[in-house]
């Protein structure tokens, strides 16, 4: 029995909607209301958390952990342990390694080298077609039931909409999520940036709007054919926001995330061809960032996931349009975040709620799904969607934050082995984007259940 | 971190010549002034000067072109350089072999100027931030970005024949999206003050939000050439021939080929050019092409003095900042 007592944090809870000084008590890995008598106070390890925020640990709906595969970009052991600096303490990793993960034997190979890692819970998306080749259905039911709680297809796109629709129906009968980016490659058609004047001035090939709107339209009318739980990843426009306000207004079961940098940057900011802020999804014009801001506030975006692209620096030492896309994106994460309340004049309590419960809810659970009982066991070290709080009888993931600690975000302090951030080095973003937000934020303790992990 | 321009050296003189955007009036009036005075040097018997003698000059294509190196070649000979031709097209690149590979190789043979050409945007901007400091980069082409050498033989051609930019209507008819030609050529004219610029093509030909390049869009190429002073063709390359920018080359000709009938639309003394390669009977008919008013012909004349004019002030420039590294070491 182990049993830990946080005194004096302000504890924050979206799932619950409080905001309150109050003490936290934790034993064997779930909240309790106090310890039993003979758990006396002396036996319990405590953390003096003055000045601290104790809020549900952070999920991570996106990132890349590069492992197995490309572990010169980043290992299970170093991504998730930078992770848990970010305040996740569960990370959906991306499915596109190599192998992809399309079989249970790779479920299993992540599984173990995240638990000896002793970093963030790694919960792998399972890759819905066979190799990414978007032609075979993978065995979803079997990889569910191997702790792949939610399906996606990673950058690469489903160009055969017949297979879509399959694999929605598939998903369907078993109530498993999908997670789709909407992408149409022919309409990027090798496009490396946002098509506007910034690529035009800089000769960029631009990838349009269109490549984003058309492929969310195929998957809305695909949803409302199907019923299928769709989960919308890494939006970046203002016209795709409007397609999904009206999906989800006709009530069908769409959720959807946006990356954290896509809140912060424009298309901007590669003006001096920085490869650093070349990314799968470009950063797009300021009307676009204005609008994922506002879906953020009204709730038409449910999460906000790290997009974290870790990679070697040889990737990035290229021109632009040849350089690896992405950002790696953990040791930025917090501040970013709490950066998130003054600048979208946004509540706290709701800021977190995008990156714990609301999550949560996407990837909990649904009944009807086969085989439950062995998912209820897995449960046991996976991430416990079903209930994500801090009340009494809920699993212990928290992390406790310092709102004021100023950042340090020098390469030689981040703990990703990408260094491809353009934050690195970087203080404040009024030097980058113009808007005065300062880099405040760090995570001091990570909890998950109930055992400190950092 | 904030990047700045890369074409300025710690003294904020001019120490790359990467790009036209960024780039004030002065400094590309200066460039035409000095192109002028080498124009004299390309009429006599003994065409050399001795300006760049002991330099060595590095052509480093990594796309195909023989009119541009070989331009560059020339400019480099007649200031007295030592020249370089590396084919990079065919060779380690192919290899696999990464671009900063090369460029760390190609240091080491001593270089003091490179002319690059690549087929990424962007690509002269990242040599020119990754070379040794001593080392001055021109751009003669990447990708769909610049190509700032045309740009100023362009300039130079057209204030050869028009003198001031300030009433001048310039018409760039075709392929601006896929045109570092069209993209420079802007760049400059804005700066110099040309009073309207027009652009005139299908939609598949025009990059995004183009207005922002301070151009006017046409899409009626008889429209467009009404009152022009200055009529600029573009090359459409062979790729876009065969894609679904445009149907045919034939539609294209019909739709906004130059024509003697079209040309007569522009003010009488306006003069015609083209970047070329030409490619008669799809831009531009043959009799425009060779016709009075093509200048096309001169444009290739003066882009030996206008590269020898970029080169010598560049590598000028050059010069205080090896002497600044010589002081320190």
């Amino acid at each position: 029995m182990t049993h830990l007592r946080i005194d004096n944090a302000r504890v924050i809870d979206p799932a619950n909607k409080l905001d309150e000084r109050r003490t936290l008590f934790i034993s064997d890995g779930v909240f309790v209301d106090q310890f039993d008598r003979e758990q006396c106070d002396d036996d319990a390890q405590v953390i003096d958390a003055k000045g601290l925020i104790a809020c549900p640990g952070f999920i991570d709906m996106y990132a890349r952990l590069r492992e197995p595969g490309f572990t010169r970009k980043g290992t299970i052991a170093s991504e998730s342990t930078a992770a848990l600096k970010a305040g996740f303490t569960t990370v959906f990793c991306a499915p596109d390694t190599h192998p992809v993960i399309d079989s249970s034997a790779t479920v299993e190979l992540i599984k173990q080298k995240a638990v000896a890692a002793n970093g963030a819970r790694v919960s792998p998306i399972a890759a819905f077609t066979a190799g990414l080749e978007g032609k075979l259905l993978s065995e979803l039911a079997t990889l569910y039931n191997a702790g792949c709680l939610i399906a996606g297809h990673a950058d690469h796109p489903v160009t055969d909409t017949g297979v879509l629709l399959s694999t929605m129906e598939y998903a369907s009968s078993f109530n498993i999520p999908l997670m789709i980016r909407p992408f149409d490659p022919a309409i990027a058609s090798g496009g490396c940036a946002h098509d506007g004047a910034i690529a035009t001035r800089l000769g960029l090939p631009g990838i349009p709007v269109a490549a984003e709107t058309v492929a969310l339209a195929r998957l809305i009318e695909l949803c409302t054919s199907t019923g299928c739980h769709l989960h919308i990843s890494r939006l970046s426009s203002a016209r795709a926001i409007e397609l999904l306000r009206s999906a989800k207004k006709k009530g069908l079961p769409i959720t959807a995330d946006v990356g954290i940098h896509h809140l912060y940057f424009t298309d901007e900011q590669i003006k001096h061809y920085d490869a650093n802020y070349h990314s799968a999804v470009p950063f797009r014009s300021v009307d676009d960032r204005a609008a994922l801001r506002d879906a953020l506030r009204d709730g038409t975006l449910d999460a906000i996931c790290s997009d974290h692209a870790p990679h070697d620096n040889d990737a990035k030492l290229a021109p632009f349009p040849s350089s690896a896309t992405g950002l790696s994106a953990f040791d930025a994460f917090a501040p970013l975040l709490f950066g998130l309340p003054d600048l979208l004049d946004m509540p706290l309590i709701d800021v977190i709620g995008k990156v714990t419960c609301e999550p949560a809810a996407i990837v909990a659970p649904k009944e009807v799904v086969p085989n439950n009982d062995k998912l209820a066991a897995i449960q046991t070290d996976l991430l416990d969607a079903r209930s994500y709080s801090l009340a009494v009888g809920s699993q212990a993931d928290l992390v406790l934050i310092d709102p004021q600690a100023h950042a340090n975000l020098s390469a030689e302090n981040m703990i990703s082995l990408g260094k491809n951030s353009p934050l690195a080095g970087v203080t404040s973003l009024t030097e980058i984007t113009g808007e005065d937000v300062a880099l405040r934020g760090q995570v001091i303790h990570s909890i998950i259940a109930g055992r400190l992990r950092a | 971190m904030r990047r700045s321009d890369p074409q300025f050296n710690q003294f904020h003189k001019l120490h790359h010549f990467l790009s036209i955007d960024g780039l004030d009036k002065a400094t590309l009036t200066h460039i035409l002034d000095t192109a002028e005075g080498f124009t004299s040097v390309n009429d006599k018997s003994i065409k050399n000067v001795p300006l760049l003698r002991g330099k060595t000059v590095a052509n480093l294509f990594f796309e195909n072109s023989t009119r541009t190196r070989t331009a560059f070649e020339l400019a480099a000979k007649r200031l007295s350089a030592d020249i370089l031709n590396i084919d990079l097209v065919s060779s380690s690149t192919k290899k696999g072999e990464s671009l900063l590979d090369t460029l760390r190789v190609l240091e080491s043979l001593q270089s003091d100027m490179f002319v690059v050409r690549h087929s990424d945007s962007g690509a002269a901007d990242f040599i020119a931030r990754h070379v040794a400091p001593t080392i001055n980069v021109v751009n003669g082409g990447d990708g769909q970005h610049a190509h700032p050498t045309q740009a100023m033989l362009d300039m130079f051609t057209i204030r050869r024949h028009k003198g001031a930019f300030e009433n001048l209507t310039v018409v760039i008819i075709g392929d601006i999206k896929h045109s570092r030609v069209a993209r420079s050529g802007i760049a400059a004219l804005v700066t110099l003050g040309a009073k309207e610029i027009r652009v005139v093509g299908p939609q598949t030909l025009m990059p995004a939000d183009v207005e922002s390049l301070g151009v006017r869009v046409y899409r009626d190429i008889d429209k467009a050439l009404i009152d022009a002073d200055v009529v600029m063709g573009l090359r459409l390359q062979n790729e876009r021939m065969t894609s679904a920018t445009i149907p045919s080359t034939g539609e294209f000709f019909k739709t906004y080929g130059l024509t003697p009938e079209r040309m007569r639309l522009a003010k009488p003394d306006a003069i015609v050019m083209h970047p070329g390669p030409t490619n008669r009977g799809v831009e531009i008919e043959a009799s425009v092409a060779d016709g009075e008013q093509s200048v096309i012909l001169q444009q290739v004349t003066y882009g030996i003095a206008v590269r020898m004019a970029v080169m010598s002030i560049i590598m000028g420039h050059g010069e205080e900042v090896r002497e600044a590294e010589m002081s320190q070491a």
